[in-house]
């Protein structure tokens, strides 16, 4: 498979998400009824030719280019297989990015590879889906940017987050001059907030009038929040701010339910339900869910854009799931060309209309009899 | 039929209990014991549960009944899974193995009766007499039935007031069996209750431990530790944390001929409580250099286990718990496509079974429900050092070896730490005398009188 296969491919998808960045959150049906079956087909073939594991993979179930007619019949690479093989049609030299997941000590960590290309798709992706969910109203804001808070490391300290770059990008891309970032990186390698330097951002854009944009991960969030409770601070950002909060909280702080989390988050910066928006993202995906538009009351149900498509299957048959109920997410992503479409995460959802709701982990559920399930430090292989 | 509401866990308002309730219940069954239980001896107790149990195997007993008919929709086994599951708990309780499981925790039959002397005691002039607790608190985890049934038999020999506290929608089986010991027994059920809450709910944890002389708990290391930090110092506390268990099998016996034997054998195991047990294996180690490869085993088992799922299904399953399998049949189904050193049998169209053959000693915990790790080893120390990382928590190993070796590898799994081997085809039907965690369960229940006898003077 050649390289230009490949960038004809990039071409395509970048066109489609061009084509449809502005189509704020409509179902994905309407807006790319024909061209994500076709995309995703021709997708399917070149990643089947050029990435060596998938086409084992591909070729053990009998699931050949020749035979799937359907995309939705495309193998779906589970997330756990990209902390052992390398999922990418990138030879070792063309790889001159890499994002991971965080893993633990015990465990290698997802990896997913990208070259220059690949990653301008990645960026067009993440940035037209941010500013259709995050800033809606980016045409009234001045010179079409924004103040923003990161409450996550800058990229360069780390430089294999998907979550780091995303923010960079979108700071870069719709941010203004004062934007500032208040997490580093501990010891350990974990995340830590710089609660003095993110209470001074707070009060600046209180101070100013001016609506600021908070963004971090659910335990950058928490760790704000008791920094503040701690120093007795709440403020009351201006009219229009927003808040992106996303992923889970990896052992990195005590965990909250999401009404709690929001509910304090409104009471502690005042910023209101409906412009706190969830994004639902990993390092095995190119592109991002979000369950809300900023500023819209809505019910919350997670969408991917259009050049995304989540599906939720039953565990015991692989089939999709009716309409409010349970199973496990499958992602068909065109933003990821050299690594592969098809991904299946552990998350379970429930299926709402054309979105889906997250549940949680299916790794964490323990049968209630009397075996050990683990060992002391989490054992898989 | 409805069961009367005779126990706390039969009212329709579990929430409601009052920490008034759980003291009034204890001093309850503390003042039965007294009247009623205290004095009887204990081979009128033994045929009292052996009755009992052979009343159980009976398929028209109503309180089987009920548990067959309830059991698949509140427990989440299938009537089937659950009535191979009680035959083969209940089988084990007869008069001869209760008899057996006094003589042997503590030394004489009649040792909870009088004061008593074996041999060895009248040769060295001493007899004693052990009592068992008066009020024995049961904390019980899971929604395996037959170890909160075996706790509540073994207070009934150690003539104890009972309080179960049973984990949040498991006090089916206990309930049946103490409604079906009040029909034969009416004044033996007065000296038990039942109750149902939430793990941690102190309200009603503080009442309950105030009164009880001895705490007995199942359940994970972390809830271990927070109730010995509940009950009071002066109160003996028996933790049963959660453990794992493994099969070996010897390359000999990977004949054509033993091999299918041994195979349903190792099915059997996996199917019983659905691997939901700390008996359940978890993987079995498979010795290369047989006469069929380990490979053909993991085969066998996979046609095993789908032979089982028509006779004793599995269930439906929470989603959550099918999706654990499902997550990882995939990375497993990926690492097969990449190398002949991961294989993968799985049922079609379900989460019924699975089995997974690699070719490497490390032990990964399962996720249950019937899916399961095939280990190929050069032999029982790779087998060992494969499962390193759960030293001290191996409940069974189950064994299946020619009669030359079983012996050898008995003694080595033994100072490695295992406390219970048994034949593969068993792991989940301890008899009555099984040492729980390598521990006497009814010797730890005792405290004893031992009268040194005087000279002749």
């Amino acid at each position: 498979m050649s390289s230009d296969c490949f960038s004809n491919l990039i071409r395509r998808v970048c066109a489609f998400i061009g084509g449809h960045a502005n189509a704020l959150c409509e179902p994905a049906e309407s807006v790319a009824g024909e061209a994500f079956p076709a995309l995703a087909l021709d997708l399917f073939a070149a990643q089947f030719a050029a990435v060596t594991p998938y086409r084992e993979f591909c070729e053990a179930r009998g699931a050949t280019p020749d035979r799937i007619a359907d995309w939705h019949d495309i193998p779906a690479v589970p997330t756990t297989a990209f902390k052992e093989l390398d999922f990418t049609s990138l030879a070792g030299a063309e790889r001159t990015a890499m994002f991971h997941s965080s893993g633990t000590t015990r465990q290698p960590p997802s990896r997913h590879f990208h070259n220059a290309e690949s990653l301008a798709l990645y960026e067009a992706s993440l940035l037209a889906g941010f500013e259709r969910h995050l800033l809606p109203d980016r045409a009234h804001l001045a010179s079409g940017r924004m103040r923003f808070l990161v409450l996550t490391p800058r990229a360069d300290a780390a430089p294999h987050s998907s979550l780091a770059h995303m923010f960079r990008c979108v700071v870069a891309a719709f941010g203004r001059a004062d934007s500032a970032f208040a997490g580093t990186v501990g010891e350990d390698g974990g995340w830590v907030l710089d609660g003095e330097a993110a209470t001074a951002a707070l009060a600046e854009a209180e101070r100013a009038g001016e609506p600021l944009g908070v963004l971090g991960s659910a335990f950058s969030f928490v760790h704000l929040l008791d920094h503040l409770e701690a120093a007795g601070r709440g403020f009351v950002l201006p009219a229009g701010s927003r808040v992106l909060e996303t992923g889970g909280y990896k052992g990195r702080s005590r965990t909250l339910p999401k009404p709690e989390l929001h509910a304090l988050i409104t009471r502690r910066l005042g910023v209101p339900a409906e412009r706190i928006v969830c994004e639902y993202g990993m390092s095995e995906l190119g592109s991002q869910a979000y369950d809300t538009v900023a500023g819209v009351s809505a019910p919350r149900v997670f969408r991917f854009p259009p050049w995304a498509r989540a599906v939720v299957v039953s565990p015991e048959t692989g089939r999709e799931v009716a309409g409010g109920e349970a199973g496990l997410l499958r992602v068909f992503d065109l933003a990821n060309v050299r690594s592969v479409l098809a991904i299946q995460t552990e998350d379970l959802a429930v299926r709402r209309g054309d979105g889906f709701e997250l549940l949680g982990r299916a790794e964490q559920a323990e049968p209630r009899g009397c075996s050990l399930m683990s060992a002391p430090e989490g054992v898989r292989s | 039929m409805n069961l009367p509401h005779y126990f706390l866990a039969d009212l329709p308002d579990r929430g409601a209990l009052t920490p008034a309730m759980i003291t009034d219940a204890c001093l309850a069954v503390k003042s039965n014991r007294r009247r009623y239980l205290a004095e009887r001896t204990t081979p009128d107790l033994i045929e009292a549960i052996a009755a009992l149990a052979e009343d159980w195997l009976d398929p028209a007993n109503p309180y089987r009944r009920q548990a067959l008919a309830r059991g698949p929709a509140e427990l989440g086994f299938s009537s089937e899974t659950l009535a191979a599951g009680l035959d083969a708990f209940f089988e084990t309780l007869t008069r001869e193995q209760l008899r057996a499981l006094v003589a042997q925790d503590l030394g004489h039959p009649q040792r909870l009766d009088q004061l008593a002397a074996n041999e060895d005691e009248t040769r060295a002039d001493r007899v004693s007499l052990a009592h068992g607790p008066e009020l024995l608190v049961h904390v019980t985890a899971g929604r395996l039935p037959n170890p909160p049934l075996m706790s509540l038999i073994l207070g009934l020999l150690a003539r104890s007031a009972q309080f179960m506290k049973c984990a949040s929608g498991t006090s089916l089986l206990p309930r049946l069996f103490a409604h079906s010991l009040r029909e034969i027994e009416a004044k033996l059920a007065a000296c038990i209750e039942i109750a149902e809450w939430p793990g941690g709910t102190r309200a009603l944890e503080t009442p309950l431990f105030a009164q009880a002389d001895c705490v007995s708990a199942m359940g994970s290391d972390e809830t271990l530790a927070r109730l010995h930090e509940v009950v009071p110092a002066h109160v003996r506390f028996l933790g049963y944390g959660h453990r794992l268990s493994f099969g070996y099998v010897a390359h000999e016996l990977l004949s054509s001929h033993a091999l299918p034997k041994v195979a349903a054998a190792a099915a059997r195991d996996v199917a019983a409580w659905n691997q939901l047990g700390c008996l359940s294996p978890h993987a079995f180690f498979v010795e290369a250099g047989g006469r069929n490869p380990p490979e053909r085993f993991a085969e066998a088992l996979a046609e095993e286990l789908a032979r089982c799922e028509q006779a004793q299904p599995r269930g439906t399953l929470p989603v959550a718990e099918a999706a654990a399998i499902a997550a990882r049949r995939a990375f497993y189904e990926v690492r097969a496509a990449h190398s002949r050193d991961t294989q993968l049998w799985a049922s079609p169209g379900s989460t019924a079974w699975t089995v997974v053959f690699e070719n490497g000693p490390r032990l990964s915990a399962s996720c249950l429900n019937r899916f399961v790790y095939v280990k190929a080893v050069a032999g029982i120390d790779e087998a060992l050092a494969g499962a390193d990382e759960f030293r001290g928590k191996i409940a069974t190993v189950g064994l299946a070896a020619s009669g030359t070796r079983e012996q050898a590898l008995v003694l080595r799994l033994s100072r490695w730490g295992v406390p219970r081997v048994c034949p593969l085809g068993r792991m989940q039907q301890p008899p009555p005398t099984w040492r729980h965690d390598g521990r006497p369960a009814l010797g730890d229940l005792v405290r004893w009188t031992d009268w040194e006898l005087p000279p002749r003077w």
